[in-house]
């Protein structure tokens, strides 16, 4: 019997270092993908290799040999001691590797739950060892499927709803004062790194103007260099203030550089008047005065806001988790029910070739009584023997098609085995069968029924 | 049962689905509230139709009658919006409105008898515009709340259910000062077709209608405030919380017109 196989490390197990030392994607995962379709035991192979984590998914017919095989190739291919990888190892097979995919395509598994990157480099992975040809009809049933529970958990949970880091949190409100950030504005007081991450995702967002300031002037010329910006000096703040719709402050000032009066009299000056200003405060101690987000129009975040803006954030997701979960489990449960119906497939095959091969020596064995009948009544019998065997059989082929687990299709095989004597050596049937596919002959019984 | 219960039904199940969707957040999944608010605006359709076929004309003469086609006006320019701009949260605001001045119509029978006075071009341009422009300012009422609603949880720092669930303050911002520059226009012309169709009347000696009538002037009043927040808007800087605060106070107003003074109140404007 069939069943998938992962054999990883990530970010739960496996310090950082070791985890660099594993990764396929700088030694390559094609390499990687060629070398690992050599191995005996391993008839389908993916590799997810992330920064978070490596994980090997395979297709065995044994789970522990086929773990060997992965540990060892794991070790071999990256030259890391096999005694250094094993304690932080994981192996997880048959139902429990795929719960495990479709919480990581989920975004479940990860350093900060509900983060959507995950599910794009599992696609990635996926198709890659898809145009190598190293994947078959398992896995290729398998990653599909996790692909919808990821997109699923997405569209009906808010798992990956609500920025979990402070720059984005400071885009994601002033998105929601602004609307779209095309043609913005973006002030930035100081220099630093803080500064300039939060500018880099304004950025992204196409703003329309990076002006850059700060008290040393090449400081600010560096930066806005790096970001392509233009600076200002920083006696001129109070018109910058005027023209800015966001002012990011980071500088490592020990007063506050804004003060109210200052903030009023930039409102009062800009054109069109009462467009919003919206400052972001990430320095510590703070640059801007508290009583500047009193001004009407002026919304003052500080760094503290924006934190509690992720924990509340964080807070959210995590209690999305117990939903994720549930879908999770729904999904798992559909591919499974995939899987057993596909085991069931050699029995409802033998079980049908059984009952075809019977007809035919019993039609056989009539021959010549049936000899002085003519050709329409001789047709006549074929249809209502064919037709007799086909009603027979629907019930049970649908039955085992739709076995819940592995464990009753394996019995009910047996029994069937056993009641039928499918695995005595027959004598093959005619050989002008129709093909036997257990499709073909459901819809074979409909028209008499 | 009056026909215009049946709308009224489809509104009310629309409102729910409205409800429904703003707070489980389902906005991009879920196509079932709009789908309802169509099928009553359908409803809605026929019956204006069939009223419009026996009396010949809209049925806007009528008080009750007036305020189905109001109601009517509302949804489509609702529809209107969120069709154009996929912006389906609004939906919560305007329905409920819909509801409540659907329920009159669907109360009282919708007598539409059109007294000769009422005949001529000058009316139904009249009529017409002050509907439309009444819709419109109803819409920036409800932009006008959601932006006070949105502003003060960014304000506070406080961001929860509706930062979640509303647009931007700039999204929030443009569609109520549009939806009052549409409004200010339409009822500036049905103010002035009005006043001639007034003076009209007033020649042949048929009847006298003046500024002292309640409706006229709270219609009249209503023209001052939106021209205030058009004119604070350009000349002052007045947008944002300001405008927001205006528009959603206007509409008390023209609400007042629409419902209690056609009822009790009006002397010679009685229709």
């Amino acid at each position: 019997m069939m069943q998938v196989l992962l054999v990883g490390v990530s970010h739960r197990t496996t310090p950082v270092e070791l985890r660099e030392r594993l990764d396929f994607s700088a030694s390559g995962v094609e390499r990687a993908l060629a070398s690992l379709a050599e191995e005996p035991l391993n008839h389908e192979a993916i590799i997810v290799s992330t920064c978070n984590r490596v994980e090997l998914y395979v297709c065995c017919s044994e789970a522990a040999s086929a773990r060997a095989g992965v540990e060892r190739f794991i070790s071999e291919f990256h030259g890391v001691p096999a005694a250094e990888i094993a304690p932080h190892l994981y192996a997880k097979s048959g139902q429990d590797a795929v719960r495990h995919l479709f919480r990581v395509a989920a975004g479940l598994d990860s350093l900060v739950v509900g983060e959507p990157q995950v599910l794009g480099q599992v696609k990635d992975a996926y198709n890659l060892a898809a145009q190598l040809g190293c994947t078959g009809t398992l896995l290729n049933r398998l990653f599909p499927a996790a692909f919808a529970a990821g997109k699923r958990v997405r569209s009906e949970t808010a798992l990956s709803e609500g920025a979990v880091s402070v720059s984005y949190a400071a885009v994601a409100l002033a998105r929601k004062i602004f609307g779209n950030l095309k043609g913005r504005t973006v002030l930035v007081l100081g220099a630093g790194e803080m500064a300039k991450l939060t500018a880099v995702h304004m950025q992204s967002q196409g703003i329309g103007r990076l002006i850059i300031s700060s008290r040393t002037a090449s400081n600010a010329a560096a930066l806005a260099d790096a970001l392509g910006g233009t600076t200002l000096p920083w006696e001129s703040l109070g018109t910058a203030l005027a023209e800015a719709d966001i002012v990011i402050t980071a500088t490592g000032a020990s007063e506050p550089i804004l003060s109210r009066t200052l903030v009023e009299q930039a409102m009062k000056a800009r054109r069109p008047r009462q467009r919003p200003l919206f400052i972001i405060d990430i320095a510590v101690p703070r640059d801007v005065e508290a009583g500047a987000g009193d001004v009407e129009q002026v919304f003052l975040y500080n760094i503290d806001d924006l934190q509690a803006v992720v924990q509340e954030n964080l807070s959210k997701r995590s209690s999305e988790t117990a939903q994720a979960e549930a879908i999770v489990s729904d999904e798992v449960e559909r591919f499974n029910a995939w899987l057993n119906s596909r085991e069931a497939v050699p029995t409802v095959v033998a079980l049908r070739q059984r009952f075809e091969a019977i007809r035919q020596s019993e039609l056989r064995r009539l021959e010549p009584k049936l000899a002085g009948l003519g050709p329409d009544a001789r047709a006549r019998v074929d249809e209502v023997t064919r037709l007799i065997v086909e009603k027979l059989l629907i019930n049970p082929t649908e039955q085992l098609k739709s076995l819940p687990d592995a464990d009753t299709v394996a019995a009910y095989s047996d029994a069937l085995n056993r009641l039928f004597n499918l695995t005595a050596d027959e004598p093959p049937p005619a050989a002008d069968h129709p093909a036997l596919t257990a499709a073909g002959s459901a819809k074979a019984a409909k028209p008499g029924s | 049962m009056p026909m215009n219960s049946i709308p009224l039904a489809l509104y009310a199940v629309a409102c729910v689905r409205y409800a429904m969707q703003f707070s489980r957040r389902t906005f991009d999944t879920s196509r079932a509230a709009s789908t309802w608010l169509v099928l009553a605006m359908l409803a809605h359709t026929f019956i204006i139709g069939m009223e419009t076929m026996r009396a010949g004309h809209l049925p806007v003469a009528g008080a009750t009658s007036a305020i189905s086609t109001f109601v009517w006006l509302l949804a489509l320019s609702y529809l209107y919006i969120e069709f154009t701009t996929g912006e389906r949260s609004m939906g919560v605001f305007i329905l409920p409105l819909l509801v409540a001045l659907q329920a009159i119509p669907a109360a009282r029978p919708m007598l539409e008898e059109r007294s000769p006075l009422l005949e001529g071009v000058w009316f139904g341009v009249h009529v017409s515009s002050l509907l439309f422009a009444y819709a419109s300012f109803a819409l920036a009422c409800v932009l006008g709340i959601t932006y006070v609603l949105q502003f003060k949880e960014i304000k506070t720092k406080e961001l929860g259910f509706f930062y979640e669930r509303l647009p931007s303050l700039q999204v929030l911002d443009e569609m109520n000062l549009r939806a009052v520059k549409i409004g200010w226009l339409f009822l500036t012309v049905g103010l002035i077709s009005g006043a001639i169709w007034a003076s009209q009347l007033r020649a042949t000696g048929d009847l006298f209608m003046s500024v002292a009538d309640p409706k006229i002037f709270v219609a009249l009043l209503c023209w001052g405030v939106y021209s205030f927040e058009l004119y604070a808007q350009r000349a002052i800087g007045w947008r944002g919380r300001r405008a927001a605060w205006l528009s959603a106070g206007g509409f008390g107003f023209v609400l007042l017109n629409v419902v209690p003074v056609s009822y009790l109140f009006t002397t010679s404007h009685t229709f």
